[in-house]
Formats: C-alpha cells, structure tokens, sequence
C-alpha cells in the first residue's frame, strides 16, 4: 500500500514516518513544501535524515497516487489537504485537532464521504490496552455507571520547537486546543458517542508563552447529558527540561470503584548521573504504531475507521465551546447533542 | 501556657480529634453534646461532660465548635457574647453573611476567633505553602487539588446540602481555603457536583464536586472533592505548575510506613479523618497554635477574615452548582475587626 506522509509541520510527522517506513506492506512517500529551508527538522532534510522518499510538491505527491494518506500539517491547513486526498481517492488520517473550525471539519467529513473514503483522527490514546480494560469495564457495568471524571493532559510547550503552535491562526488555540481534544476523546469511547452539553474554562499565559499569542494553561469543565462532569487540566505546564515530554492521566469515579488510567505510566525510574536528572523510562503501549495499524487495516479493507471524522468532530466542538467561554466567562451550552451521533 | 477551660460543644468524629489535642495540651474541657454522646467522650480522655451548653460555655475561657455546620453561627454568637474565644470547626457557615457576622461578632467583643481549616497544619500542605510562598515555584499558573475519602454516611447531617452544604462546601472547602492561602484572593468560581447529593445517603452512596477556581492574579485552581463507598482509603492529591517547575503530592504515595497482607478484615482510618503523617498530630498542631493565641500569643496562619473568604467560595461554588453559572467575587467584604484579610501568599 501507498502511503503518504503530508506536512511535517506537527511534531507527530517523524514518529508517524519511522513506523510507517519499518512497516513491510506500505510503500512511504512524504513532502513537505511548506518547510522553511533552513529547518533540520522539515522538509528535505528531515526526509534525508530519516532515510524515506521525498517529494517536493503536493502535485508530485498525489501524481504518485497513494491509497492512504497522513495528514500533519499546521491544524488550520487540515482541510486544504484532506479534500485533496479525498478527491484523488486516498483514505486519510488527519492529525488532532481535526480542524480549527466546525466549518473545516464538517467540509472534510463530507469530502470523504463524498469520496467514499475513510477519514480517521489520529487519537492514539484510546488505543492502550489498559485503556481498553478500563472502557470494557464501564461498557459492562462492572464498574457501575460513571459519576465523574478528572483528568490531565500536560506537556512541553511545543511552540518551543514549532512556532506556529504559539500563531492563533494556524494552531486554533494554545493548550486547550492542543491538549483537551486527547481526554474528550477518551470521554467519546467512554461515553459511547455521547455529545457534551456544556463546556466551561479557564485559561492563562503565566508560564510565558515561548514567543506565541496563545494560552499556555487552562481547566476545562466539560457535562454530558447523562450527568457526569469531567474536569480537564489541558496545561502545556510540563517543564520543558524534564526527562518526559508530558503524559496523560484520568481519574474514573464510577458508582462501584474508582479507576486511575495513566496513559503513559513509567517503566523505570531512578536517577541519571549524567543528566544530573531523574531517570524516567516510559512504559506501556506504543500506541502510534496500534493506531497506524487500525489506520492501516481500515484502509485496505475499506471499513470505517475509528475513530473517525465525527469523533474528531465531537471533540473539536468541546474546544470551540472551550474558546466560546474563555470569551463570555460563562459556561456555553452546545448545540443539539443528536445532530452529531455515529452513523 | 496558661491552662485553658474550654468548652467543647459536639461529640462526632471531629470532636474527638479536638479532644486528646486540648488534653494533652493541659487544658480543662467539659463536653456537651445535646446526642447524650459527650459523658462517654469525655471519660475516654479523663475529662468532665457538662448538662446542658449553657453550663458548658460559663465561665470556659475557649468554645470549641465542633457540631453539625448549620449550627456554628448561633452556637459561636452565643460563645462570643460569653465572652470566650472560638475556635469554630470550618466551615464557619453555610451563608457568607452569617459568618462574617460571626467574625464581627468576635471583633466587636474583642475575642478571637479562628477556622478549624486544620488541612494548613498537613505537613505537605504547610511544606507547599512555604515553597509557594519562597518562590520556589516561580509564578504559578495552574494548580489541582483532590481529596477523596469515604462518604460521610455515619452522621445524617453531612448529606444534607441544608445542614452542611454538601460536598461543594463542607469537604471542598479545605481545598478552596488552601488556594487561596497559597495564590490569592479568589474572583470567580464555576462549580458542578455529580452523584447522591441528598440526605439520606445509603452506604456505598458517591457523591462528587468539581470547581474551577481563578485568582485575582490570573492562576487558575482545580478543586475536585470525592466522596465514595466505604473500602475507599482516605487520600489527597495536588500537583501544582509555575514558571519554576511543578510540585506534586499524593498522601498514598510515599508512606513512612505501610502495612499488606494483614490477617482479617483489617479496620481502616476511623470515620474518614485522616491520621496525617506519622509524628505529631495536624490537630495538635493546629490547636496548639490556637491555644498560644488564646494565651495572648502570636496569631495563627488562619485568620477569622480567612475562614470568612473560604465561605464566601465555597456559597459561590454551591451557587454555580444550583445556577450552572459562573460566579463573580468582589473584592472581600469588611470584617469589622477581623484580622487582615489578605493572604501571605498573594504576591507568589
């Protein structure tokens, strides 16, 4: 199978095109015309670094005609590249947040359907198996219905080596586009689909910004009409010299247990005399490469992904609303909960 | 120090945290409890239970508040115009209004009045005020908080949202109050609370509270309050981020001492009151330091003014959870002859 790796603008586009390349079915292409020529790790040179075809324009990339395609580019420039797959008939997995608007990402949901291919955001973390246990759990009423959730998504801020997360414009937003999506995702599979109804937060630029226009920090409230709450801190507060990037936490507290899922827990600590710092090992599943294979097998089978653009969808509007509230200071209900429901 | 008399009105499980820490600090208590509880208490720990609370208070150099929250107003007005000082188990109030009335109460008869908020006297909680208010953590912008214990099923009282304000006020408030304490004065407050949120809970009931908390100086706080079934081990979390790193804490993480695989059903922590770490008491502590004060000493780290702003939060919490609004704080009111309301820590 062809398949193309669009944009390295998101940090993901390496890892995505490591896996992909050590994959013995998938035939790589990658491009990157938007990289700026002097950056080691864009364009021809990320390419050359990590031994992969490169090609120097979209023209080039879709004349090659690829049966699936993974879209990383800047989250505002989703949509320009997901018709065009959508119209050479290549199926899609589009980097998170789906799109900055919910014009974009309904345009794209339509252009694949249109097109009768897959379109798939890339969530990775529903695909650890401790997660897996965890929504088995709540899906069977082991756990007895759930009452609340809370929950962290912190990072490094990621404008510190791609600036246009820190531009308004290409990013949507700062840590609250960029972190909540993860854990409202995660609501998703645990809600079955269920489309929240009020979303409150908070934001702010207090831990300095790496030279960008966005916020930095923010809590995020988040009901769905069942009644359960979860609370969301989306901080890009992870200090940016720790051995980790960041990670993802949750707290379920259901009417017959209370579950803590850590998406990312640590394999083997210690301390590393040579970094003069704590020794930090990460453990658990490589869920990139569970997603790409889910990517993968839809792809050549024809099924639909999971998740798929509505999920991708259902979660972006919790961040609209997210932004809507940062603007009033109140709660924003969202629109009707069944408009949006899997198909 | 001086011994003190004191007046210990309530028998619960609070009660009998204050109890052995005014013991062993030599003070002279008589308890009065009107559930006919007190005489036994009181035997426990080798001291006196009074007839009635009028009998209790005359005379008795400190009241010590510890009964169902609806009542603190009354009660401590009562002690006040007795001429006692009070040390009032927190919340001081349901109603912001009532307690600062408690506060200018106090003030105006020249008594001093102090919150139970005893979360202060946690060594972890005392040890983060101190980093906070360093600048160890340079400017803080994001913090969490969670506490989680078992749903306090074993007095009617506390799930009744009319006597102690649920969750959102009565076990959420020690949290609040510690925000504040370390980030400032708190201006705006989005609350929701999920679960069994009435009287009668049955055993095994959850309840839960979720709040976002933001500060004058822009920092945000996540408060989330856990009440569950009755397996639960009592346990706090934070984890707090500033331009000088992060500091987390999990009162389950890194015990001094932990005991498994013990024969039998193994009794957990009493009725959901946290023992703290090993060493002395917070309640000791905390009383301790009430005690020196009463004495003529130096103030406490809690003030009545305190006590009084983590009211006013906690009602706003209680008021977004009814409204499904966010709340506005203005800026505190005026306790006439409180202390100063604002917080060590507000320029961190």
């Amino acid at each position: 199978m062809k398949v193309a790796v669009l944009s390295f603008a998101h940090v993901h586009a390496p890892t995505y095109i490591e896996l992909l390349r050590d994959r013995g079915d998938v035939e790589l292409l990658t491009a990157d015309p938007g990289a700026p020529p002097d950056d080691p790790d864009r364009g021809a040179a990320l390419a050359r670094r990590l031994g992969v075809p490169y090609a120097a324009g979209w023209d080039e990339v879709f004349a090659q005609r690829p049966d699936a395609v993974v879209v990383t580019s800047e989250n505002a420039r989703h949509r320009y590249l997901v018709e065009r797959a959508a119209a050479a008939g290549a199926h899609v997995l589009c980097e998170k947040p789906l799109a900055t608007s919910e014009a974009d990402a309904l345009a794209m949901i339509d252009a694949c359907a249109g097109a009768g291919v897959g379109l798939m955001t890339a969530y990775p973390v529903r695909f650890g198996s401790a997660f897996t246990a965890l929504r088995r759990a709540v899906a069977d009423g082991s756990l007895g219905a759930l009452v609340s959730v809370h929950g962290s998504n912190n990072g490094w801020n990621p404008a510190g080596s791609r600036p246009w997360f820190g531009d308004r414009e290409l990013a949507g937003g700062g840590a609250v586009m960029d972190h909540t999506v993860h854990i409202a995702d995660l609501m998703d599979v645990l809600l079955g689909g269920e489309q929240a109804v009020e979303v409150y937060a908070q934001a702010n630029d207090l831990l300095g910004s790496e030279g960008a226009d966005v916020e930095t920090a923010g809590l995020v409230t988040v009901r769905y009409p069942g009644g359960v709450v979860t609370a969301i801190d989306c901080s890009w507060s992870h200090p940016k010299d720790h051995p980790t990037w960041g990670g993802l936490s949750l707290t379920c507290v259901a009417e017959r247990g209370i579950v803590e899922f850590d998406a990312f827990p640590r394999l083997l600590g210690g301390f590393d005399s040579a970094t003069a710092r704590s020794r930090w090992e990460p453990g658990g599943d490589d869920l990139d490469a569970v997603m790409l294979e889910e990517f993968l097998g839809a792809a050549r089978t024809g099924r639909r992904p999971r998740p798929d653009g509505e999920a991708g969808l259902r979660s972006l509007r919790i961040v609209l609303a997210a932004y809507e509230s940062l603007r009033t200071g109140q709660p924003v209900a969202l629109p009707d909960p069944r408009a949006a429901q899997p198909s | 120090m001086a011994e003190l008399d004191v007046a210990l009105i309530g028998a619960g499980g609070i009660a009998r945290t204050h109890l052995p820490a005014w013991t062993a600090l030599g003070a002279r208590v008589r308890v009065y409890s009107p559930d006919g509880r007190a005489p036994a208490l009181a035997r426990e720990f080798g001291q006196s239970a009074a007839g009635s609370r009028e009998e209790a208070v005359e005379g008795a150099d400190v009241v010590d508040v510890c009964t169902p929250t609806d009542t603190h107003p009354e009660i401590t007005l009562a002690a006040v115009a007795a001429g006692a000082h009070v040390l009032c188990e927190k919340p001081l109030a349901l109603h912001p209004a009532d307690a600062a009335e408690m506060a200018a109460a106090a003030g105006a008869a020249g008594v001093r009045l102090y919150p139970g908020h005893v979360v202060r006297w946690f060594p972890a909680y005392a040890r983060l005020h101190t980093l906070v208010t360093g600048g160890g953590l340079g400017r803080v912008a994001v913090a969490r908080f969670t506490r989680t214990g078992r749903y306090p099923t074993w007095s009617d009282w506390f799930a009744d949202p009319a006597r102690s304000g649920g969750i959102l006020v009565d076990q959420m408030i020690h949290d609040m109050d510690i925000a504040r304490w370390l980030f400032g004065e708190v201006v705006r407050v989005h609350a929701r609370q999920s679960g069994h949120l009435t009287a009668p809970a049955p055993e095994g009931a959850v309840a839960t509270g979720t709040a976002v908390l933001t500060h004058a100086t822009g920092a945000l706080t996540q408060v989330v309050g856990v009440w569950a079934p009755p397996a639960t081990p009592f346990r706090t979390t934070f984890h707090i981020a500033g331009t000088g790193g992060t500091v987390r804490h999990d009162s389950l993480a890194s015990p001094g001492l932990r005991v498994v695989g013990t024969a039998g059903q193994g009794a957990g922590a009493a009725e959901g009151i946290p023992s703290g770490d090993f060493g002395e008491s917070p309640y000791l502590a905390q009383i301790r330091e009430f005690a020196d004060a009463f004495a003529g000493g130096a103030e406490p780290r809690v003030s009545a003014a305190d006590g009084v702003a983590a009211v006013r939060i906690a009602a706003a919490a209680a008021e977004s959870a009814r409204t499904g609004r966010a709340v506005e704080l203005a800026a505190p009111l005026a306790a006439d002859g409180a202390t100063d309301a604002t917080p060590e820590g507000a320029s961190a």
